[in-house]
Formats: structure tokens, C-alpha cells, sequence
């Protein structure tokens, strides 16, 4: 199966490298979408079908948290995967996040951590979300 | 566990050298150094359980490897890529050094990075240096440094020598 991703990050630098990440991941993709704040994540998520999506918190217009709390009060996207992946380190902040059911990978991260988590929040198995160019060892060149 | 200013700020930028940017740096002394020429600068301010800014400044050399680096390009991306690159590191200095120095409980916000023009490494008024780094790679040089508002909670250990540096790097 392939995973519909939406990266939701201000830096235009960290979006790209989120999505460079992702693709040495070993992860089969479909589309991976952008946005680089919460309004802009939610049109995304109007327009689009989208099975993870990656949250920065620190953003201009609508923050990482607001949009989180948004996604979780709807009926339509209350059981997305989130991934918060932040230079977030408060434990109070954090906590808040966590309430909301989702994982969190702290910046600086490694590609491993991060389709470790992803694996987690989605639930699903290396094999199964593997796509064919990825290596099976689980090793990455990065 | 809060450790001293320096110390965070060094163990701040060397993890996230390391890991995001895949650079490796190591540290160099402050006290009589001469610095080679700065490329760029950018301040991250933050506010919250404290006010204050963390600056950083990189040589030529290490300028186009962040970006290079971080977005796997086979060659150098344009200046402002780059130059976001810089801020991107920046920000995450920012939020891994803060915890290290006010703790984990303390909530801050973190403003977008600016560019720092001219050199970032002169306190402003109200603001007092609570913690300068040097770091060298193969790229070249990157200075990083913790400016604090006065009147709030002080980290430790203000580097002696920030004002020779200040004016070396400017």
C-alpha cells in the first residue's frame, strides 16, 4: 500500500528535506503534499485524500497545536496519523500534543526515526509499507 | 537536568551540525581567536519562560554545504536557499539548546529566522551574551552565540572575551 503524505512545515528547506527523507525511507509513497501553515495544511486536507501528515509546531498563521486541535474536533480527519516533528522540547507543550494521540520526532532527526514512527502511527508492518526500490535490510544511504 | 549555558549551547550545535546538515564540527577556542570572514548570520528570537535571540555565523565555506547537505543537491542551491538553510539550523539550535539551559518544563516560542545584518554578535540594549561557541569543519567556521534579555531568570557562565569576539565578528 502506498501512503499519501502531507508535510506541514514554514521552512520551505525543511519541507524539502522532510520529503527527501521520506523518499530514501523505504516507504512506498503516492503523493506527498505541502503546506507551510495550519490554513494551508487544512485546504490540503479539503482537496486531498491524505493517510499521515507531518506537523511542525512553531508556524505563522495557524501553529502546529491549533491545527491539531482542528483535525482532532472533525469528523472527517479525527483519525488521521499525525506526526509532530518539531524542535519542540518542552515536556508541558509536548504533553499537550501527546493528549492528542499523536508521535513525536524531534529535530534533528535521522531517516530511521522517522519511518520508525511512521510505521508506529500508521500501524503498519516494514514489509507492508515497504515499496520495491527500498532496500530490505532496513538499512538506509543517506 | 539544566546544564551550563556554554556547554548546551555547544552540545545544541553539535547535534544538530551532526545530524541535520551532516557537517562535523569541532570546537575551537574563543580567547584570541582571529575569525575568518562571515558569509551570512541569522537571529532566531524566542520569548516565553525567557526573551532572547540565538545568533549564528558561517563562513563561506560552510554556507552552501548546509543547503547542499540538507537537500541533497549535486550542487550548490541558490543564495536563498542557503541562506534558509542557515536559518533552518538555526531554529533547531534554538529549541534544542533553550530546555537544555531553562529546563524541560519551560515553554517558549520561537520566532521565524532573520537575517542578522551586520554581525549578530553584539549584545543589544537590554541584552546581556550568556553563551558564545566557535565551531570548525572542514567547510570553514561557524560562531554561535545566546544573547538573554536582562532582568530574567541568568544562566551561568557569560563568556569572558565576548566583546573581543564581537568585534572580530562584526
Amino acid at each position: 500500500m502506498t501512503l499519501n503524505v502531507l508535510v506541514v512545515d514554514d521552512s520551505a528547506v525543511m519541507r524539502a528535506m522532510i520529503r527527501r527523507t521520506l523518499s530514501l525511507s523505504g516507504i512506498a509513497l503516492g503523493e506527498v503534499f505541502e503546506a507551510a501553515n495550519g490554513v494551508e495544511a487544512l485546504q490540503r486536507l479539503g482537496d486531498h485524500w491524505v493517510d499521515l501528515a507531518l506537523l511542525d509546531v512553531n508556524m505563522p498563521v495557524m501553529d502546529g497545536e491549533e491545527l491539531l486541535s482542528r483535525i482532532r474536533a472533525s469528523e472527517e480527519w479525527r483519525a488521521l496519523a499525525v506526526i509532530i516533528v518539531s524542535t519542540e522540547s518542552s515536556d508541558t507543550r509536548l504533553a499537550r500534543l501527546r493528549a492528542h494521540g499523536v508521535e513525536i520526532v524531534h529535530k534533528p532527526f535521522t531517516p530511521e526515526q522517522l519511518r520508525n514512527t511512521i510505521l508506529q502511527v500508521t500501524g503498519l508492518t516494514h514489509a507492508a509499507a515497504s515499496n520495491d526500490s527500498a532496500s530490505s535490510s532496513g538499512d538506509f544511504d543517506f | 537536568m539544566q546544564q551550563p549555558a556554554t556547554t548546551a549551547l555547544l552540545r545544541a550545535a553539535t547535534s544538530t551540525f551532526e545530524s541535520l546538515v551532516l557537517l562535523f564540527p569541532e570546537p575551537l577556542a574563543i580567547e584570541g581567536a582571529e575569525f575568518l570572514p562571515i558569509a551570512a548570520a541569522v537571529d532566531v528570537a524566542y520569548g516565553g519562560a525567557q526573551t532572547g535571540r540565538v545568533a549564528v555565523a558561517v563562513t563561506a565555506g560552510v554556507l552552501p554545504a548546509l543547503a547542499e547537505n540538507m537537500l541533497g543537491a549535486a550542487a550548490a542551491p541558490d543564495g536563498q536557499l542557503q541562506r534558509d538553510a542557515l536559518g533552518e539550523l538555526a531554529n533547531v539550535v534554538t529549541g534544542n539548546v533553550l530546555p537544555l539551559v531553562h529546563g524541560a518544563a519551560a515553554v517558549f516560542r520561537l520566532a521565524a529566522p532573520v537575517a542578522a545584518i551586520p554581525g549578530p554578535f553584539h549584545p543589544r540594549a537590554g541584552e546581556r551574551q550568556v553563551a558564545m561557541v566557535r565551531l570548525q569543519m572542514d567547510e570553514g567556521e561557524a560562531l554561535l552565540a545566546l544573547f538573554e534579555q536582562d532582568g530574567g531568570a541568568a544562566p551561568d557562565d557569560s563568556g569572558a572575551g565576548a566583546a573581543r569576539v564581537a568585534a572580530a565578528a562584526a
